[in-house]
């Protein structure tokens, strides 16, 4: 027993009672189970105190981030300062590629469009594809410079004259096109779907006489679909050396960076300007706004349950050059046709920019409005749903105004 | 002159495919094609079908909007249509071709009326809502004006000189009915191919695969990077509150507020 290297605990019953007493006086009160020991095994965890440290939202249901660091529970960072610490994003070189992909790009009024995003992504597909041994570079044809596309993840730019922005010049985008397939070769060439872009893509593919692959719905370097047959087959193909991509088929590229260099050519500008155009004498036509549908207005002025002025409406739908429109409650009152109705039982719209007069904000109402990009309410009611949803929102009385803003609009106008 | 732009149009029409039950009928655009080229009253109208002459009533369909004649170059199953196209509007010299946007079944690449206006060397302008005589005050004769449709309603006004194909776009004036009796009684005139043009097949759509097209879901614009809490914030809550707010300002404040957001969104000048 001498050698026997077993300490044993000694109890003190004294000690423990006196620990579990959480009550003392004439009727103690004891804890049935022994208090547990004070010192904390580093090796254990403890999954409560794991879950309140990922818990990022109580109501109204619990939501947890377990992608935070779990070693140190409790030291999570607010909200938005991850973003803004992140390191900034590396710039990728393509220095010597191995194959150009050409994108050319619509960019209408001098904007890079989502399209336009979504082409430089499918590009990019083809560019980096491994099983085309990769090392491809995007090349970005399109008015204006390359900066705002470097983010977009265009390697090099080539930029066409900034008149063409602007006009309607298809044949000589199309025969800027060709010039640059035949100068630079470039293994695939896509377009934007869009109206202008597939009718400069279908200009390029008839004068080159090669097969042009529509409206592509999923890229990879050995295979490219397409809907046919009015939308009832897929068809797929190898990557033709044309295509042109389907409107959001593919996510525009986010957190990388790219040189889009600009390439100084003068081959696209001189076969363009060569090119002796059939189309002239193009000019936008104004259009009636209300003779517009919903689903296609790009400006719209909504009246809802507290517009009674309907003769200041109908001057101020006149003066701001907006597609009138109302809430169920107006068309149901007749004060509007019923193809004049917003939301889940009339149109869904997606329109730019969204003026809605006396308008609480019913959730069918807003479902109405979920394309919308910007809202601007007035209603009287500081906690109309209306109100929360809005860019701009004005607590006032619509009768008020709605003649101020008339008057506004006139003032300007005439100066 | 300016009559003889449009006095010998031709119509390119083919067997259109119904949407939801598959089944062969007049082509939508197609159909507002020929109304188009109906209400132009041209001295000369030819109608003119390429393929396999076997859906006879489709295209009595168009017979039945007025037409007295449908001319249908026959060519084999499967074969490309372009050259013959091309090879028999070489004889009629039509100074417009009218056609729709692209075929609803088969491949629909949307290519044949650039093709034809290739061959033809003619001007090509997509998208038409309305094509007639240019204005006296555009004086240059042999011009035609065009109106385009363009995105979101908008519409575009070009004028087009020398020969034409131009493709009709859904917002065009829609197409008359059918009616059966001119359905009836209209001719489908059959029309061999010239011994000259070399009819083929399309090796391109055979070496394609094709399966049934499922639906894709739809894509998700979500903001990749930041924390988990910011991309779960940008996906599940709605933009609440966070735009700017003005209670009970004067009347002109407000209008002012109002008219300084539509000028910074480029609604108002």
């Amino acid at each position: 027993m001498s050698n026997s290297p077993i300490i044993r605990r000694r109890v003190d019953p004294r000690a423990e009672r006196a620990a579990r007493t959480v009550l003392t006086g004439p009727r103690p009160r004891l804890l049935r189970q022994p208090v547990a020991p004070t010192t904390i095994n580093e090796r254990r965890r403890d999954p409560r105190a794991l879950r309140t440290a990922a818990l990022v939202q109580h109501l109204p249901r619990p939501r947890y981030d377990w992608t935070r660091d779990a070693a140190s529970p409790g030291t999570a960072a607010p909200a938005g300062v991850a973003v803004t610490a992140a390191p900034a994003i590396p710039l990728r070189v393509i220095a010597e590629p191995a194959y150009l992909v050409l994108a050319m790009l619509d960019r209408p009024g001098g904007e890079v469009s989502e399209h336009d995003r979504q082409v430089i992504a499918a590009a990019r597909l083809l560019a980096d594809g491994a099983d085309a041994g990769g090392g491809g570079a995007v090349v970005t044809v399109a008015t204006g410079s390359g900066a705002a596309l470097a983010e977009a993840g265009s390697d090099r730019h080539v930029a066409l004259p900034e008149g063409w922005a602007d006009d309607y010049v298809p044949e000589r985008r199309a025969a800027a096109a060709s010039a640059l397939m035949a100068a630079l070769s470039p293994r695939h060439i896509l377009f934007p779907d869009s109206p202008d872009g597939a009718d400069v893509a279908r200009r390029v593919a008839a004068a080159a006489g090669e097969r042009l692959f529509t409206g592509v719905q999923s890229l990879s370097p050995d295979r490219a679909t397409r809907q046919s047959s009015g939308g009832s087959l897929e068809t797929g193909h190898r990557p033709t050396r044309l295509m042109t991509v389907a409107a959001d088929a593919f996510a525009p590229l986010d957190g990388v960076r790219h040189e889009a260099r600009p390439l100084d050519l003068a081959t696209p500008m001189v076969a363009g300007e060569e090119v002796l155009p059939r189309l002239g004498g193009a000019r936008r036509l104004a259009v009636d706004p209300d003779a517009l549908a919903l689903s296609e207005a790009d400006f719209i002025l909504s009246a809802g349950n507290g517009v009674t002025d309907w003769q200041s409406f109908a001057e101020l739908g006149e003066a701001l050059g907006a597609t009138r429109a109302g809430s169920r409650v107006v068309c149901d009152a007749g004060h509007l046709p019923r193809e004049r109705q917003v939301g889940a039982s009339g149109t869904v719209v997606s329109a730019r920019c969204y003026l809605a007069f006396g308008i609480a904000g019913a959730p069918q109402h807003l479902q109405g409005i979920t394309g919308v990009k910007h809202v601007i309410a007035i209603n009287t009611d500081l906690h109309a749903e209306m109100i929360k949803r809005a860019d701009l929102s004005i607590v006032a009385d619509a009768q008020d105004v709605m003649p101020a803003l008339i008057r506004l609009i006139r003032e300007r106008r005439n100066d | 002159m300016t009559e003889a732009v449009l006095s010998n149009v031709a119509v390119l029409l083919s067997i259109g495919r119904h949407p939801v039950s598959g089944r062969a009928r007049r082509g939508a655009t197609d159909a507002q094609a020929l109304e188009m080229a109906l209400a132009l009253r041209p001295r000369r109208l030819t109608a003119i079908h390429a393929g396999p002459a076997a859906d006879a009533d489709a295209l009595r369909a168009y017979l039945g909007m007025g037409l007295e004649r449908l001319t249908v170059l026959v060519l084999p199953d499967g074969a490309d249509p372009v050259e013959a196209l091309i090879a028999h509007l070489r004889r009629l010299a039509p100074s417009l071709v009218l056609t729709g946007r692209q075929a609803e079944d088969g491949e629909g690449s949307g290519m044949l009326p650039y093709l034809i206006a290739r061959g033809l060397d003619a001007a090509m302008v997509p998208d038409v809502v309305r094509v007639g005589p240019a204005d006296a005050s555009d004086a240059t004769p042999g011009k035609a004006a065009i109106v385009q449709a363009l995105p979101r309603g908008q519409r575009r006004a070009l004028t087009v000189s020398g020969r034409l194909v131009a493709t009709v776009h859904p917002s065009a004036p829609p197409a008359r009915a059918s009616a059966f009796g001119p359905a009836r009684r209209g001719v489908i005139e059959p029309v061999a191919v010239p011994v000259t043009v070399e009819v083929t097949a399309d090796l391109f759509l055979s070496e394609c695969e094709h399966r049934p097209w499922r639906p894709k879901p739809k894509l998700m614009r979500v903001k990749r990077g930041g924390s988990a809490l910011d991309r779960l914030r940008a996906a599940t809550e709605s933009k609440s509150g966070k735009g700017q707010l003005l209670v009970n300002p004067t009347a002109e404040a407000g209008a002012l507020a109002i008219y300084d957001s539509l000028v910074e969104q480029g609604m108002l000048p």
